[in-house]
């Protein structure tokens, strides 16, 4: 007993009880719910048998109505379209932006820092800002488009099953730009400048300096930031509370929503627990992406 | 004279780019100075000619704001408290050795980190409710914040500690110092800027987290300030001053602490997203 506790104010032990704690917590409050997700959705669960864990096992019926509800196809076509739009915007905007403040003029770091801004910021506030912005008849968007000469009509951004999903992406893409930006600037800091000054003597311009030597050189960055930007979109949560709800009529609806919703509104867990299954796949496999762009960081 | 003038210019762009990324921050200000009416009217105004300063007491009264605002400090401090107990010492071991445990549990931490919280709420809120702690939601919720949380503040403060060389504890070893004892005293007062700033970015994103409150706390008298925007934020809401009054009110804490903190966010959180 002696010996179990000196190790653990000094030696081994002392590691070993530091890392082992917290991960315990992780394995139980991360690893385990996951692993009763799978469970639930192999399993019949009603509001009756919630409080049990021996429920019906029904297989993979849970799926195969899933996918013959007929909203379940354009709902993961709309997660697709708003994870594919969202990442498109953040990283052009954010790699524009990036490669401007890496040209280094005086306050450049500064404003810089003004972009992180919306990270700070709750999502439900971020939320309610643009659904304010976004407002059909009173919105300020609309005014600024109108203005502007670029619509004529005002476009009912909220209500209008055209564009609800757009409401959300315009809100997401700015919400993104600030990692995706702060990101590729650490990537862009990285590159040694001595390159950029040989090709200069070698007479290549700006154009051929940044396809030949930046794009290049930022590829592992590039992976990181768009796998970690697939993560954060499937996150997204928040602005689709605050903005559509999904709606109308499931138009601006994606699959980490409809999750919560099936849950949460129609207490159906089996079915929630089967979308749930299916996106984290999704995930992992983009986290999977991720943390091998990383990996040499991770292990330097 | 011409990299002058280049400078200049990038100036000018970078400030107009900067004007118009902030923008829907200033009109969520503006529109909170606005009355009732001011804010229906074409064109809209950008500069608020009759300030009704009034509203921010009006919307905290009203909403019982000082309720939820307090519901969500005790539930962003207890997640940082866990978060920070539980997760420091596991930074530090994953920076100090490596070795394939290290390498699994590292990879572990990372996959559990992206795990979305609306997709995970389901099993959460079944086990939980199982296992009785749905009777105590706001403990449910700040726990659930918790293990989302950790896997980000290890990744940040494993950076800090990797920075810290390791030969500072050997010194304090070779004086005759517990590994314990090294632990305390040299590589955690050294690290503190780090764990600091981590701590704050766990803070600031328990004290806005949406679903797990949603979903979990029933009782309004136990809500945190977002579902308490939320549900001000009725499907037909036109009182949009008196709801960006209550997200100005909601955010304002938190833009001034990002204000001063600026610095260590923008390093503490490149260095642990991409290093």
């Amino acid at each position: 007993m002696k010996g179990r506790w000196s190790s653990i104010v000094d030696g081994k032990g002392f590691d070993i009880a530091l890392v082992a704690l917290p991960l315990t917590f992780l394995l139980t409050l991360s690893g385990l719910p996951l692993i009763y997700n799978v469970l639930m959705s192999l399993q019949q669960v009603d509001l009756f048998s919630l409080g049990t864990f021996w429920r019906p096992f029904v297989g993979f019926k849970n799926y195969s109505e899933l996918f013959a509800q007929q909203e379940t196809w354009p709902i993961l076509a709309n997660t697709a379209i708003f994870v594919a739009a969202s990442i498109v915007g953040q990283f052009l905007i954010g790699f524009g932006l990036a490669l401007m403040f890496s040209t280094n003029f005086p306050g450049a770091s500064w404003l810089r820092g003004l972009f992180l801004v919306s990270w700070v910021m709750p999502g439900l506030v971020v939320g309610a800002i643009w659904s304010w912005i976004l407002s059909g008849d009173f919105g300020v968007l609309n005014f600024l488009l109108r203005e502007s000469g670029l619509i004529n009509g005002n476009i009912f951004w909220r209500s209008d099953p055209n564009y609800s999903l757009l409401a959300v992406i315009i809100a997401n893409i700015w919400l993104g730009i600030s990692f995706n930006m702060i990101l590729l600037s650490v990537g862009l800091s990285a590159i040694p400048a001595d390159l950029y000054e040989a090709a200069e003597l070698d007479g290549a311009n700006a154009w051929q300096r940044f396809w030949t030597i930046t794009l290049p050189m930022m590829r592992s960055s590039i992976g990181a930031v768009i796998a970690l930007g697939i993560i954060l979109t499937l996150q997204q949560f928040d602005l689709f509370a605050a903005i559509t709800s999904g709606g109308p009529n499931d138009s601006s609806n994606v699959a980490q929503y409809w999750a919560w919703e099936l849950s949460f509104r129609q207490y159906d867990f089996a079915k929630g627990a089967t979308i749930s299954v299916i996106m984290i796949v999704f995930v992992m496999l983009a986290a999977f992406v991720y943390v091998r762009s990383t990996r040499h960081e991770i292990r330097g | 004279m011409r990299h002058a003038f280049r400078e200049r210019l990038m100036l000018a762009a970078a400030l107009v780019l900067t004007t118009v990324y902030l923008f829907p921050l200033y009109w969520m200000y503006i529109t909170t100075l606005k009355s009732g009416s001011a804010i229906f009217a074409s064109p809209p105004a950008f500069w608020p000619t009759d300030p009704q300063w009034q509203i921010y007491g009006h919307v905290w009264q009203s909403r019982n704001m000082g309720r939820y605002i307090l519901n969500s400090l005790v539930i962003a401090s207890g997640a940082v408290a866990i978060v920070s107990v539980l997760g420091v010492g596991c930074a530090y071991v994953l920076a100090r050795y490596r070795n394939i445990w290290v390498d699994a549990g590292l990879f572990l931490v990372l996959m559990l980190q992206v795990l979305p919280a609306s997709l995970m709420i389901t099993p959460i809120f079944v086990g939980f409710s199982q296992v009785g702690l749905l009777h105590y939601p706001r403990l449910a919720v700040i726990i659930a914040i918790a293990a989302k949380g950790m896997p980000f503040f290890i990744v940040l403060v494993r950076a800090t500690f990797m920075s810290i060389p390791r030969e500072l504890e050997e010194a304090a070893l070779v004086d005759g110092d517990s590994r314990s004892g090294a632990f305390f005293r040299i590589a955690l007062p050294l690290a503190r800027k780090g764990i600091l700033v981590s701590g704050m970015l766990i803070f600031m994103q328990a004290f806005g987290e949406f679903v797990y409150s949603r979903s979990m706390i029933q009782r309004v008298e136990l809500q945190p300030a977002s579902v308490g925007l939320y549900s001000f934020m009725a499907p037909n809401a036109n009182e949009w001053n008196s709801i960006m009054a209550y997200a100005a009110i909601y955010m304002t804490p938190l833009l001034a602490a990002f204000v001063l903190l600026q610095r260590g966010i923008v390093s503490g959180l490149t260095s642990g997203a991409l290093k």
